[in-house]
């Protein structure tokens, strides 16, 4: 337990040293986001717009402002149109990018995992050849690409699912997997090659440990021995990987959520460094930050269920 | 006259070319495409028009006069296939070409095409341009101006609703006039400097007072596309709703009303059943979805997951793949604006420091001649095939094709920009570097998206002048904050959305325009450069010739005013102007878009209907 906390205070610090280096960088970073919204209206807005925003006061002023206001939950608000508030974006944008990570996570677990398991059975088998050569494909391509061909043969040659678009879980779970199949399958299929050969490696090494040719000597049914004795043991780093890759996906995947025009939490990312939208900036990298360094913390956790002898005391 | 339209001609019979050419004769100066920036003060009265003034104003003067009232007012029944047409119904999908979200929709935020695009389904104005860029009523019926130009009184449209039930009133355009005139509520606030004041006579009548007589007022200032500035918004609604909210959904008199808004995913608007003309909008719904990628939109747009493209353009690669599919329309009209890369005259070795001298003497100058070759050297044509995939038209100034009437056709043959790589070289020779030997490297900002362009503007100049040119590639945000300093050798900008002559020559050409320059003398740019007097460029005539124009009346007087200062800006090297853009509507066949709604720039679909 004293562990735990321990962890958990550091990863408080982690995160709160990773705001604030966002925060400075930004504002050392060259482009005007005034300047960029200015582009084609009226230049003597620029004050006044400065003063409504709080960007005339000196930076240390803005960091203690914006610092007061996440402390009590209040990420700010955007710096461009309707000024939107950075925690309503998020909330928008996190079902997105959760149902996207759900799917991309399933197709990456299962494909991955059981793929990795069959090489490493029938190893120098043609399946584990078939196998390999998929998993050098899918770790080559990239998502986009990977998108771009799915969109092309699915949806514009045989029509089976859109193009492009997200609808919610609430219309209708049928609806909600048949927009995100794609953009899982786009997401998922890189990571599932990962998986795949991690796998692999971990049960290769594994099944030939002493331990699994005495299981074997005492007459144990295989499948016992690839799936309680071997597996459980080989999944540490897949795990380990897996929890990150997670982390990742939820935190969003700007390249296929922007060629299957899903408005995640990578678009809110990308699309508000692009406009120096310093407040959308501040929020979207502390939630990633937030995700992964608690991801991790669960990992670890994790660690312990799937291997007892591991302590943290 | 181009050939075709020669050929057109010469078909015709004796009588025909007669009644064209008595037509054209009583109509001395009817030019469908004159955007009417400014007319007499009596033609532009209501409302008792003559009939050469009629053929002018028949849809400036007075929103009434639509097809469907003139048919009613004579009785004349509409065919059967145009009732059906207005009974139309249904749900029209659109993709939002190159955005990954629609920012805001309340006109003082607006600061994108794609934007307005969708606002003005929404929004109304004091008037609204058509598809001929002429200025027609929108919430005004008629108005009358003042012998001196200053004083405009406008006479509201009477029963119109806001959206959420609310009755529209002069109070709404005063309150829109106030909170736009406010630079803290309004990014828009410097269009309205020349508006001094509006009052509401009383609760249907509005008068405007000016600060001086300005050509552009009907077409820009009180459109409500395009202007923003005066785009009429709801005071109850901004009051109850709060900006947020009203950002994302606003409350307008427009044909749709907005009834969904998540940033990113995509607008959701509905017919508004008391809009002011009945007969509009034909479809119930308009889903608008914005879609950053070019392929996903190609594949959404032929799998028919959407009817029609809107947003920042169909990009230029994928044209010739949907003029093949049978299922799509491809229309591609002139677009508004100009594209330039821009030579800073305070960067060796295209120093100018006045340009205020004859194009001769400037001629005799070696920073002028650099200028010249590079101008002289850019094959426009080429360009335009490699860059655009063919999607574009020369340009020679700021002025467009899509201007029509202050357009000049013959600037391609008299510029002094016109391509001639002979004597590029020459004046590149003559300038100390013969064959580009010892000609310094040269760098070319531009952005992300406008790799393509400057690879092809590099090798251009490599083989043409043998000089080299590195790309400096900076996120929009960086770029415009150096544009603003002048820290640039070349720079590749322009325009899009122009539809007056002010926006090219006001905006970009003025000594003090607000691209020209602006924060050129920094503090930090002054210790290191010293003081610079002007931007990119500054030519005492060229100024004299813009305000005149401005200010100017009579079309014709202020045609010859604007064509001499583009003439001007062309010769003496204000940019390189390499284009004007097309613009592409493309739709799938089951969509009918109307040729006037076809304005371009804009996507109003309160008559677009589906089979």
């Amino acid at each position: 337990m004293r562990y735990f906390v321990a962890r958990v205070i550091q990863a408080l610090i982690v995160v709160w040293a990773v705001g604030t280096l966002v925060f400075f960088m930004l504002r050392a970073v060259p482009g005007d986001p005034i300047a960029a919204l200015l582009a084609d209206v009226d230049p003597t807005a620029a004050d006044a717009i400065r003063a409504k925003l709080g960007l005339d006061q000196p930076v240390i002023v803005q960091y203690v402002f914006w610092l007061r206001n996440t402390l009590a939950g209040d990420l700010g608000q955007s710096l461009y149109g309707s000024h939107q508030a950075v925690n309503v974006q998020i909330a928008e944008a996190a079902p997105r990018t959760v149902s996207l990570a759900v799917v991309a996570f399933l197709v990456s677990f299962t494909l991955g995992l059981s793929a990795g398991i069959i090489s490493a059975v029938k190893k120098d088998s043609l399946l584990d050849y078939g196998f390999n050569f998929a998993a050098f494909l899918g770790i080559s391509m990239p998502s986009f690409w990977i998108g771009i061909v799915l969109i092309i043969v699915f949806a514009v040659n045989l029509r089976w699912f859109p193009a492009i678009g997200y609808r919610p879980m609430s219309a209708g779970l049928d609806q909600w997997l048949r927009y995100l199949i794609l953009p899982g399958l786009a997401v998922g299929l890189p990571f599932s090659a990962s998986i795949a050969r991690l796998t692999r490696s971990a049960m290769l090494e594994v099944l030939g440990q002493d331990y699994i040719t005495l299981a074997r000597s005492k007459g144990l049914n295989e499948r016992r021995v690839i799936f309680r004795h071997a597996l459980r043991n080989a999944l540490i780093p897949v795990v380990t990987v897996m929890g990150i890759s997670l982390a990742l996906l939820f935190s969003g995947s700007v390249v296929v959520e922007n060629v299957f025009a899903i408005k995640g939490l990578g678009r809110v990312l990308i699309q508000s460094i692009l406009n120096r939208d310093y407040p959308v900036v501040q929020g979207s990298i502390l939630l990633v930050a937030v995700l992964l360094v608690f991801m991790n913390l669960a990992v670890d956790m994790l660690y312990r269920v799937i291997d007892p002898r591991i302590s943290y005391d | 006259m181009n050939k075709r339209l020669q050929d057109m001609f010469a078909r015709l019979t004796g009588a025909e070319k007669a009644r064209i050419a008595d037509e054209h004769r009583r109509a001395y100066d009817f030019d469908p495409r004159d955007p009417l920036f400014g007319l007499s003060k009596d033609e532009i009265s209501g409302p008792k028009l003559s009939r050469r003034s009629f053929l002018r104003l028949v849809a400036a003067s007075g929103g009434s006069i639509s097809l469907s009232h003139l048919m009613g007012a004579a009785g004349i029944a509409l065919p059967a296939a145009t009732r059906a047409f207005a009974q139309g119904g249904g749900h029209l999908i659109c993709g939002w070409a190159g955005t990954a979200e629609i920012t805001t929709l309340d006109p003082a935020q607006i600061n994108q095409v794609l934007q307005f695009q969708v606002a003005s389904n929404v929004l109304s104005g004091l008037t609204h341009i058509n598809a001929d860029l002429v200025a027609e009523g929108d919430l005004a019926t008629d108005w009358t101006v003042s012998d001196d130009g200053l004083v405009w009184t406008f006479n509201l449209r009477e029963g119109v609703t806001w959206h959420n039930g609310d009755a529209f009133s002069a109070a709404d355009v005063v309150f829109t006039y106030n909170r736009s005139k406010d630079p803290a509520q309004s990014i828009h606030s410097g269009n309205l400097v020349n508006v001094l004041d509006v009052v509401a006579l009383d609760d249907m009548t509005i008068q405007l007072s000016l600060g001086k007589p300005q050509a552009s007022l009907l077409v820009k200032t009180l459109e409500r596309s395009s202007g923003r500035a005066m785009t009429i918004v709801s005071q109850h609604a901004i009051e109850s709703m709060g900006l947020q909210e009203y950002g994302l959904m606003p409350v307008g008199t427009g044909p749709f009303r907005v009834t969904g808004h998540q940033l990113g995913q995509g607008v959701v608007l509905e017919r508004f059943d008391d809009y002011y003309d009945p007969a509009r909008p034909v479809v119930d719904k308009v889903t608008i979805i914005p879609i950053p990628e070019n392929e996903p939109l190609a594949a959404a747009i032929e799998t028919g997951d959407i009817h029609l493209i809107g947003g920042n353009g169909v990009a230029a690669e994928l044209v010739d793949r949907f003029l093949m599919n049978p299922d799509l329309v491809v229309d591609e009209i002139p677009g508004n604006g100009f594209q330039s890369v821009f030579v800073n005259p305070w960067r060796e070795p295209m120093v100018v420091e006045d340009f205020n001298l004859s194009v001769d003497e400037l001629k005799q100058q070696n920073g002028f001649k650099v200028r010249l070759a590079l101008a002289k050297a850019f094959d426009r044509e080429r360009f335009i095939q490699r860059a655009l995939f063919g999607r574009g038209v020369p340009a020679f100034g700021t002025i467009n094709p899509a201007m029509g009437y202050y357009f000049d056709t013959g600037i391609n043959e008299t510029s002094e920009q016109r391509f001639d790589v002979a004597a590029a070289q020459a004046l590149l020779a003559d300038a100390g570097y013969p064959d580009g030997e010892g000609f310094p490297t040269l760098k070319l900002l531009t952005t992300p998206a406008g790799r393509r362009q400057a690879e092809v503007i590099v090798d251009m100049y490599r083989s043409n002048l043998n000089i080299t040119i590195e790309l400096d590639i900076k996120d929009f945000t960086v770029l415009i904050e150096d544009a603003n300093r002048m820290e640039y050798d070349l720079l590749r900008l322009g325009s899009g959305g122009d539809f007056d002559p002010d926006d090219g020559l006001v905006d970009w050409m003025l000594s003090d325009s607000r691209f020209n320059g602006a924060n050129r003398n920094d503090a930090d740019l002054v210790e290191k450069y010293g003081e610079r007097a002007f931007g990119f460029f500054s030519a005492d005539r060229v100024n004299e010739l813009i305000n005149q124009q401005a200010v100017t009346a009579d079309p014709a007087a202020r045609k010859a005013l604007v064509q001499e200062a583009n003439q001007l800006t062309s010769d003496k090297l204000a940019s390189i102007f390499i284009f004007h853009g097309t613009e592409i509507l493309v739709h799938r066949a089951e969509v009918t878009y109307p040729p006037e709604s076809r304005i371009v720039g804009l996507r109003d679909l309160d008559r677009v209907s589906l089979s």
